[in-house]
């Protein structure tokens, strides 16, 4: 079941005179079962792109194909609850989003929206609170005296507990500090490895981007201008300079050495492998 | 919701868009003292045909204007019901069964919702034509005179320009979480009368809440940088009245003597 666009564009408030093209022709095709990473200038129109995925907003022209829908342009779409069930999409700084008096209430609401059935609804998000690192003492809580890294937490395990297929992301590290961050995208790599999922994420933090995804797809002034997977990615340096990216650490610690005259393989992603390929080069020399 | 046309300026460049905000309040308010004056259908209809050339004036789209009518629609059709039960005088137009739909009725509906039209046609056009903030330092350069009354004039001005700021904010916020809600499987259009209680709630008490966060927000934010409201304090931005003002104002002034006399003559 594919996701893909086709020559999707989309212009805000169209007709008037404050009308933007957010998108204009994107064509890309995100493949299932890995995690993506979305990356972007801000204004670059990934938060537009990632809402036409559970159709919160419709393509001016083109068309989406999500799963086992296609969302073509001026047709209106019936039933898109099953859509959004499938396609579960956590905007940025989603703590605001969160109104019921429990914490536990506030997950549950989803899944019994969606028409799970009570029990089993409860039972979905217990666990959904404990697979964000929140223990069931939690549950009677009220979200709104939870500190905002754990409020960040209970906002996702409201969308988990819906049990999406694909599981859709806006800057979900965005004012985290780098341990919440770390633990953060290690939720997102679990939902991926342990239980299938499709993660697709948009960040700025190119660190992240190497350490916790597979592929990566740039987008520019409303276009998908590239799509690679992620090592191959950082390893084309030219392509970097061109794209105004700053590399991440490794590989920038990486390519300095290579250029002071060290001799090292190219495809060095992680501080471990770095470290034995230099005591490699450095024992080679005595 | 980016669609709402009520109060929204436009930017564009138009004699309408330079004139001085504080001519263009005052004008606004001879144009509505006008509009009150009872003048019947002659009346209403120069006043239309002024309002509409207006419009043209200020290059502003026709269409935008009844866009910004609409949401008054509803209330014009409960006027239209409550005045056909209560005024029972003039001639008999309709009779259903018994049921007798009299003139007046008729007639005094069609006064109010071409006044309130006029109104809303007027009131449109000043905050089309003028940014939020010329039009609080308007409202203050007008009530400055009534300082000497205790009137906070700058605390009142000050309170209009952050309530006009924070709309825009307001209607992304609720958009952002109408979407997030969405997300989450809320249906504002089907669902039954619980859920729709539900799915209103879940929009509001986030809304209040970050509503709430802002204001704090704010407050701390102007605390910080030492603001005082009864400060001495200078304009970067000076309105300046020209000639142009000042031609508009006796326009409107004679608009209104016009109107009266016709009102006494009819």
């Amino acid at each position: 079941m594919p996701i893909a666009f086709k020559q999707v564009s989309y212009e805000y408030s169209p007709g008037t005179p404050f009308a933007y093209g957010a998108l204009n022709g994107v064509d890309v095709e995100i493949t299932e079962g890995k995690v993506t990473a979305i990356i972007g200038a801000t204004g670059s129109g990934k938060s537009t792109l990632i809402q036409h995925l559970n159709a919160l907003l419709l393509p001016s022209k083109g068309e989406v194909e999500v799963l086992d829908r296609t969302i073509v342009a001026g047709v209106k779409p019936k039933q898109l609850k099953s859509l959004r069930q499938n396609v579960g999409l956590v905007f940025q700084f989603p703590e605001y989003q969160l109104f019921e008096e429990t914490i536990l209430k506030d997950i549950i609401f989803g899944p019994i929206n969606f028409g799970v059935e009570p029990q089993e609804a409860e039972l979905r998000s217990l666990h959904a609170l404990n697979v964000v690192g929140l223990d069931e003492s939690y549950a009677e809580k009220s979200p709104l005296d939870l500190s905002g890294g754990q409020k960040r937490r209970v906002a996702i395990a409201g969308i988990l507990a819906i049990d999406p297929y694909v599981l859709v992301l806006d800057e979900p590290t965005a004012g985290l500090d780098p341990q919440g961050s770390k633990s953060m995208m290690n939720l997102f790599m679990t939902m991926n490895r342990k239980y299938g999922k499709t993660v697709l994420i948009v960040t700025h933090d190119m660190e992240h981007v190497l350490t916790y995804c597979d592929e990566v797809i740039v987008v520019d002034k409303g276009k998908v201008i590239l799509k690679s997977d992620v090592r191959s990615f950082f390893k084309d340096e030219s392509l970097l300079v061109e794209l105004n990216i700053c590399p991440p650490k490794v590989v920038d610690m990486r390519r300095q050495l290579q250029k002071a005259g060290m001799k090292l393989p190219d495809d060095i992603f992680d501080i471990e492998s770095l470290a034995m390929a230099i005591a490699k080069e450095v024992n080679g020399h005595e | 919701m980016n669609n709402i046309a009520l109060g929204r300026y436009i930017p564009l460049n138009s004699i309408m868009h330079r004139m001085d905000p504080r001519a263009k309040i005052l004008a606004m308010l001879g144009m509505l003292t006008a509009i009150f004056i009872p003048t019947g259908f002659i009346g209403y209809g120069i006043m239309a045909v002024i309002i509409i050339s207006v419009v043209f004036m200020s290059k502003l789209k026709l269409n935008f204007l009844i866009r910004a009518m609409k949401p008054m629609m509803f209330m014009l059709v409960f006027l239209m019901i409550i005045n056909i039960f209560v005024l029972k005088t003039g001639y008999v137009v309709v009779d259903i069964y018994g049921f007798k739909i009299y003139s007046d009725a008729i007639f005094q509906t069609l006064y109010i919702s071409i006044r309130l039209m006029l109104m809303i046609m007027i009131t449109t056009i000043l905050t089309a034509t003028t940014k939020p903030l010329d039009l609080t330092l308007g409202i203050e350069d007008l009530l400055a005179p009534f300082k000497r009354f205790k009137v906070p004039a700058h605390e009142i001005a000050m309170m209009i320009s952050i309530a006009l700021r924070f709309i825009p904010t307001l209607i992304e916020e609720t958009d952002r979480i109408m979407k997030a809600q969405a997300s989450r499987g809320v249906d504002l259009a089907e669902g039954k009368f619980k859920e729709k209680i539900l799915a209103i709630l879940s929009l509001i008490v986030p809304l209040f809440v970050s509503s709430f966060q802002r204001a704090e927000d704010l407050a701390d934010a102007m605390e910080a940088r030492g603001y005082v409201p009864q400060a001495p304090r200078t304009r970067y931005k000076q309105l300046k009245r020209t000639w142009r003002d000042n031609f508009m104002l006796l326009i409107v002034l004679a608009i209104i003597i016009a109107m009266v006399a016709l009102a006494i003559s009819l």
